[in-house]
């Protein structure tokens, strides 16, 4: 049974219901969907609810289509979603291409499984390229929002809907399958964000003004460049405005490790452990994966020895690390194909050999 | 301090729904918890469990190959979960459907109930079985109450069905009457 939400009640819920009922909150008007493992509960729920407050579900016919659909109805400036995950979110790249080309506020939930290919459906973070850097074509970025709680899945959809209005640019929260799956005590509260006026963009409808038309096809070379230089001016903004991290006992920490979504949990009790035994251990976690928090990272990097990153996949945010900290310290890399998160045990041991030479 | 619990046993025995009462009674409780599930593609009969992880601080790890306390609920789960109890721990097994073991740990506590034998004989349905050895999980752990486990029955049975909650409650005290001396 799904808890009722009621503002303010502490209630168990799964991270995808949580996704699902802050997204109705938020005002989501539409969504549209095809079920994949491990989200499924998000349209499950939307299925049902949707209905039930008069607004739109489809059960698109593919991903493609459900993702073409978010476009249509955003680009009359209603809030519409989709979710989904991995390998579904790979068949969606084109369409998030198009989007931050048509400048439009797409809300997209990725819930990561095992890949590549089909894979498997146990929880990964095997996606964070594919959320930060996209397989679309062309220069473009996503606002990329990665939460670590079930309480954060609520959060994290409420300002999902935020930025993607306030800056008109598709919109990805970047869950993995242990947090849609797994169920924590949560409290709703109202969506805290201002409306933002569509009014000078969106396609409402042509009465008493000149028609509109929204595409991504610049024929002339100046144009798009012009174009292009705005884009990129609007993620400049989102840089310097949007950037969030956590941080833990990193004040007088010699050695830092780096974690992003569930990950962090092992990650803040390996440090705590440390922390007993002594070492000068601290934890940092990026919540927007783009805008990255490089500056951050770049001056803590003086003040530590060494980093370490770890992930549930081969070795894919440990670059922006690198990057941010541009050989100040060594970065060094913990990761695991998929599955479970790296435990709290090994954990502490590999902090351990690592801060051997600290 | 984490405290550990997981629910195993068949799919269709309510091993999950179990879980989702126990984690609901601690959240009332004003505990940290979390739960998870893990189960196979199948719709019933193949293997199935949920981790509970109850702490007075923030949650961390989910996952976990250890626990305080283990609920098996049929002899594949015993096989599997006896080594993951912790030094001192708890293992209930459901006796009714798994064989006493031949070469038993001396670091942890076996308490065997026939729990299928007595939801069918004495609550008059074998699918009491999860409810009931939440009730001997509450007497062996003391860590949460007959009462808060009640509560949560409110919480995860859909209005519908609230017409089972008596019965479920009437589980729930038969396990915590359960004698351990006995086992």
């Amino acid at each position: 049974m799904v808890a009722e939400c009621v503002t303010g009640k502490k209630v168990l819920m799964k991270g995808n219901y949580a996704i699902a009922n802050a997204a109705i909150k938020a005002g989501c008007q539409c969504y549209f969907g095809y079920p994949i493992t491990p989200q499924s509960e998000i349209g499950e729920f939307m299925s049902g609810k949707m209905q039930e407050l008069g607004r739109a579900y489809v059960s698109a016919e593919s991903e493609l289509a459900a993702i073409n659909m978010v476009i249509g109805a955003v680009s009359t400036g209603v809030k519409a979603m989709s979710s989904s995950s991995s390998c579904a979110i790979s068949l969606m790249q084109e369409a998030l291409s198009y989007a931050t080309a048509d400048q439009l506020p797409v809300v997209l939930v990725s819930v990561m499984r095992g890949g590549p290919g089909l894979g498997n459906i146990y929880p990964s973070q095997g996606d964070y390229n594919q959320a930060t850097i996209g397989g679309g074509n062309g220069d473009y970025k996503l606002i990329v929002l990665a939460p670590s709680t079930v309480q954060e899945c609520i959060d994290l959809t409420y300002k999902a809907f935020y930025l993607a209005f306030k800056y008109k640019n598709p919109t990805m929260i970047l869950a993995d399958g242990l947090l849609g799956q797994m169920m924590e005590p949560v409290e709703f509260y109202d969506y805290p964000y201002p409306e933002i006026d569509t009014t000078s963009w969106a396609l409402s409808g042509a009465k008493d003004r000149s028609a509109r038309v929204i595409r991504s096809y610049a024929p002339l070379e100046e144009n798009q460049c012009v174009f292009l230089d705005n884009l990129f001016k609007k993620y400049e903004l989102i840089e310097q405005n949007e950037v969030e991290y956590e941080e833990y006992m990193v004040d007088d920490a010699d050695f830092v490790v780096v974690a992003f979504g569930s990950m962090f949990r092992n990650v803040k009790s390996a440090v705590k452990l440390c922390r007993e035994k002594g070492l000068k251990v601290g934890a940092f976690r990026p919540i927007t994966l783009y805008p990255f928090p490089s500056e951050r990272l770049n001056s803590l990097a003086d003040k530590v020895k060494k980093i370490l990153v770890t992930e549930i996949n081969m070795g894919q945010m440990v670059r922006d690390v690198r990057l941010a900290v541009n050989g100040k310290v060594p970065v060094l890399f913990k990761g695991k194909g998929v599955g479970a998160m790296i435990d709290v045990e090994t954990l502490v041991e590999e902090i351990e050999k690592q801060m051997g030479g600290v | 301090m984490e405290k550990d619990f997981i629910i195993a046993g068949f799919g269709g025995q309510g091993v999950l729904l179990a879980g989702e009462v126990l984690a609901n009674a601690f959240m009332l409780d004003d505990k940290k918890v979390t739960w998870y599930p893990c189960y196979g593609a199948e719709m019933r009969g193949g293997t199935v469990n949920c981790g509970i992880v109850m702490s007075e601080e923030e949650v961390s790890s989910v996952q976990k190959s250890k626990a305080d306390f283990i609920i098996v609920l049929n002899q594949a789960s015993f096989d599997k979960y006896a080594s993951w109890v912790r030094k001192g721990g708890y293992i209930i097994v459901n006796s009714s459907l798994a064989k006493k073991s031949d070469n038993q740990r001396d670091d942890i506590n076996y308490i065997y109930v026939p729990i299928t034998e007595v939801a069918q004989e004495k609550l008059g349905n074998i699918k009491m079985s999860n409810i009931y050895a939440l009730g001997v999980l509450a007497k062996v752990s003391k860590l949460v109450s007959v009462e808060s486990l009640e509560k949560a029955l409110y919480n995860v049975i859909p209005p519908h069905r609230k017409h089972l909650i008596p019965k479920n409650t009437e589980a729930l005290k038969l396990g915590y009457e359960y004698d351990l001396l006995k086992v």
